[in-house]
């Protein structure tokens, strides 16, 4: 990437000042847009350079295309979105008509500040009660017509900081079909009070209720002194835990794995460990076959999503957990808010799958790794690169050989720090992996316990619900 | 004679202390300097016969495996001199019918009952005694000699073996960046084979290991893939075959490794996934795993909370165990420098090179 930009300086000084001048405009408007968010700035880098019609555009997905094989994948795995790809795809005006809700969003989504299947969700909804509010239906088009269409840029430009979750999808389907029933004749803040206000329902229904009564038909499975083992963190597990430790008064031992990168789970330590009632144990992945030595009653899961197969798509690490409780017969239960219900079927973990980045896992400690959000991602390589260049012409003058000491933010003498320019060396990092349904004994969901060959039938249910109502 | 004892004991407390705080790392160092420290006993001690000697060696032992007992090498090398000084001194009893013509031709069981017997008429011609010590000190050294030799060589014997093992294009995961005789299989495939190697990153103990374990394999042009622990589940599937290095194998066919191993291994049994360990003899440990206490060795656990992490540490249990043992049934076969064994077979390989009267030392 950085060889790409010197050629391109060479050429431009040969073309005309036109191309010049254009620039100097793109970066003014840039400039207006870093107001509002970060990610113009990015879309104007690649956009600034020529003017943004449609080929253009497509242009530019192409070449990200092409980038992107010099970019670290394992082969296998070659078929998934890299996130510099996913922004690229995204049609760089789009950045224009965002919500600066949606903005804030996104980097919160791209830096993993908001994570889990149930909070994105939930973030988003709130987001799009901003977009609603600030909505005003253009002359000529009613509401129920246009709102769908101008929430889907929003959508489409969410999906560049993450592919949009299960649950987030199935929200989406919900609300649009919510803004196309919604009569012509209502006015438009008539229009937008019942929308938030179908919202705010839809949050407690599908999230907030639906929490208490997963945790009311947990709770039986945790009683007084059993232990317990989870993964990860996830919203309802919390909550779960939160009531038997305090409102049923049951002793219980924890035990939190986590997991590199992310280290959610000590989101989840942190959150309890502070209840006199719930001893918590907090280890790695790697001590799981030392940590199943000791009894452990059941293994509390929460859920990306549940696909229709039966098979449990959720943070990467779920299945060798539930794999490895099903072979010392532990029962496996998993707890899920049936918004997360996927009517996709889909048989291993590489044919879908979210990718991370890979440079995530070259820190060291066991803190989680603060990620910056894309644009000043990219202000860092320029600026780093300038930096090589400077040192590398201050080379050629003094023949020193320190340039490697040039290269900052990561450690020297890790031998992987550039592994982007090592050859053969690829770093996989997906998000998410699938757990076979014989591993699992027990669906628990806010309508009911389910083995997990009955997602189908919940689906249908669920359908047909929000097809009545 | 209390001097020497004195000089024994010092040579003995040195490697006590190099393995007390952990100076000595991975077992083939261990398994080398043990077999030196022996030696070196061998010359200095004064004994009169060969139980004296075994004595002297077997409290050497005890003290060694005392210093950190969750290190098998050291216990195993001590057996394995053991085994050479009882087989050496049988054979020269049995070339010298001078002694007594009938206990060469005596069946084991009986000379067994008939020890006492022996050692009178040892200590009865004191310059034949001393003939005779003479000559089993240096058969003995030449025997720890060879021993050594053989430690040395373990990778070279285990590599020849790699290209029967890897088909071209294959996918194979390792979770043992540490081992050096993985990494060594590997590098010698790569003349003969392309294939790739999944890399599990082992964290938190061996996460450097793993970096450097990656780049090595780069630099010899196998494609490498550095994955998370929780990945492996994930990829398995795509995966032909799962090489782990052992830290040591037991009688069973059971052997302790890096933690996280043994969730791979079941996860590869899962999947059908052959599983193969590689190890030296050296490793191969008479004894059986009981209790897993006494295998698994705990770590560093500031390494899973950072003792800076104020809302965590304290409040929470955290363990950080640098071992698993894998049970012999996740196992397919034991790749070994004198060949490939199934885990039932291991336990003959181990009547071969130690005696049952040492296992308990």
């Amino acid at each position: 990437m950085s060889e790409g930009t010197k050629p391109e300086t060479s050429q431009l000084s040969n073309k005309e000042l036109k191309e010049l001048k254009k620039k100097e405009k793109a970066a003014k408007r840039a400039a207006k847009k870093e107001s509002i968010g970060i990610k113009p700035d990015s879309s104007q880098r690649r956009g600034g350079d020529k003017p943004k019609t449609a080929s253009n555009i497509k242009k530019q997905i192409n070449q990200s295309k092409t980038q992107s094989e010099s970019l670290k994948i394992p082969p296998l795995f070659g078929h998934l979105e890299t996130r510099e790809q996913r922004i690229s795809s995204t049609p760089p005006q789009l950045a224009n008509i965002v919500h600066p809700s949606i903005l804030t969003l996104c980097l919160k989504y791209s830096t993993f500040k908001i994570v889990g299947s149930t909070h994105r969700c939930q973030a988003m909804l709130e987001a799009f009660k901003d977009v609603i509010e600030s909505y005003k239906t253009p002359e000529g088009t009613s509401l129920s017509r246009h709102l769908t269409g101008h929430l889907s840029h929003q959508i489409e430009y969410l999906k560049s900081a993450r592919p949009l979750s299960t649950s987030m999808g199935n929200t989406i389907r919900w609300l649009k079909q919510e803004i196309s029933l919604i009569s012509i004749d209502e006015t438009d803040e008539q229009a937008k009070l019942i929308l938030a206000e179908k919202i705010d329902v839809y949050i407690k229904e599908k999230i907030e209720y639906a929490n208490i009564a997963i945790t009311d038909s947990t709770i039986q499975h945790i009683v007084d002194g059993s232990t317990v083992l989870t993964f990860g963190h996830s919203q309802v597990l919390l909550h779960i835990f939160k009531h038997v430790a305090t409102e049923l008064n049951r002793k219980f031992k924890l035990v939190i794995v986590d997991s590199r990168p992310l280290f959610e789970g000590k989101k989840l330590a942190t959150e309890l460990s502070g209840y006199p009632n719930i001893s918590c144990q907090y280890v790695f992945i790697n001590s799981l076959s030392s940590i199943l030595q000791e009894p452990v009653d059941v293994v509390l899961l929460g859920a990306h999503a549940m696909l229709s197969n039966g098979r449990l798509y959720s943070r990467v690490g779920t299945a060798l957990i539930a794999m490895s409780a099903h072979k010392r017969d532990i029962p496996v239960l998993v707890c899920c808010q049936s918004i997360k219900f996927s009517d996709k079927v889909q048989l291993d973990s590489v044919t879908m799958n979210e990718l991370s980045e890979g440079q995530d896992l070259l820190t060291m400690g066991s803190k989680p790794t603060k990620r910056n959000g894309f644009a000043l991602d990219q202000f860092l390589k320029e600026k780093r690169t300038e930096k090589e260049e400077e040192s590398k012409g201050k080379k050629n003058s003094n023949n020193n050989n320190n340039s490697s000491n040039s290269v900052p933010l990561t450690k020297p003498e890790d031998p992987l720090a550039n592994y982007r320019e090592i050859d053969n060396v690829t770093i996989l990092n997906i998000m998410y992996d699938l757990t076979p349904p014989e591993y699992i004994q027990k669906v628990i969901t806010e309508v009911g316990s389910l083995p997990p060959s009955s997602v189908p039938v919940i689906l249908r249910e669920y359908k047909g619900n929000s097809s009545n109502s | 004679m209390s001097q020497t004892q004195q000089q024994i004991q010092e040579q003995v407390d040195g490697l006590v202390y190099k393995l007390k705080r952990r100076q000595l790392a991975g077992s083939y160092k261990v398994a080398i300097e043990t077999a030196q420290l022996l030696m070196r006993l061998i010359t200095m001690a004064r004994w009169k016969n060969t139980d004296q000697l075994i004595e002297l060696i077997r409290d050497a032992g005890r003290q060694l495996i005392a210093a950190q007992p969750r290190e098998f090498a050291s216990g195993n090398i001590v057996r394995r001199v053991l085994s050479l000084i009882r087989d050496e001194s049988l054979e020269m009893d049995r070339e010298k019918p001078d002694i007594d013509k009938n206990t060469a031709m005596m069946s084991s069981m009986f000379s067994l009952l008939s020890t006492t017997d022996t050692k009178n008429q040892q200590q009865h011609s004191p310059s034949d005694a001393k003939q005779r010590t003479q000559d089993l000190r240096s058969l003995v050294i030449q025997g720890i000699r060879d021993l050594m030799d053989e430690i040395s060589a373990v990778h070279e014997n285990i590599e020849l073996m790699s290209i029967d093992l890897i088909h071209d294009n294959e996918v194979l995961l390792t979770p043992t960046p540490n081992s050096q005789t993985v990494l060594n299989f590997l590098l010698k495939a790569r003349q003969k084979r392309k294939f790739t190697v999944l890399v599990t990153e082992c964290f938190p103990n061996h996460t450097e290991d793993a970096h450097k374990f990656v780049k090595k394999l780069a630099d010899a042009k196998i494609d490498t893939v550095l994955i998370p622990d929780s990945t492996v589940f994930a990829v398995m599937s795509r995966v032909g075959k799962v090489i782990i290095g052992a830290r040591s194998v037991f009688v069973n066919g059971g052997c302790v490794s890096t933690s996280g191993v043994a969730a791979v291994t079941e996860c590869a049994k899962e999947h059908r996934t052959p599983v193969f360990t590689v190890a030296g003899l050296y490793k191969l440990s008479p004894t059986y795993p009981f209790d897993n206490d006494s295998l698994i060795e705990v770590g560093n656990s500031g390494k899973v909370i950072d003792y800076s992490d104020q809302d965590l540490v304290g409040r929470c249990e955290v363990t950080n165990p640098l071992m698993d043992y894998i049970d012999p049934e996740n196992i397919d076969i034991y790749i070994t420098n004198v060949g490939g064994f199934s885990p039932n077979f291991i336990y003959r390989i181990v009547l071969d090179n130690y005696k049952s009267d040492d296992v308990n030392l």
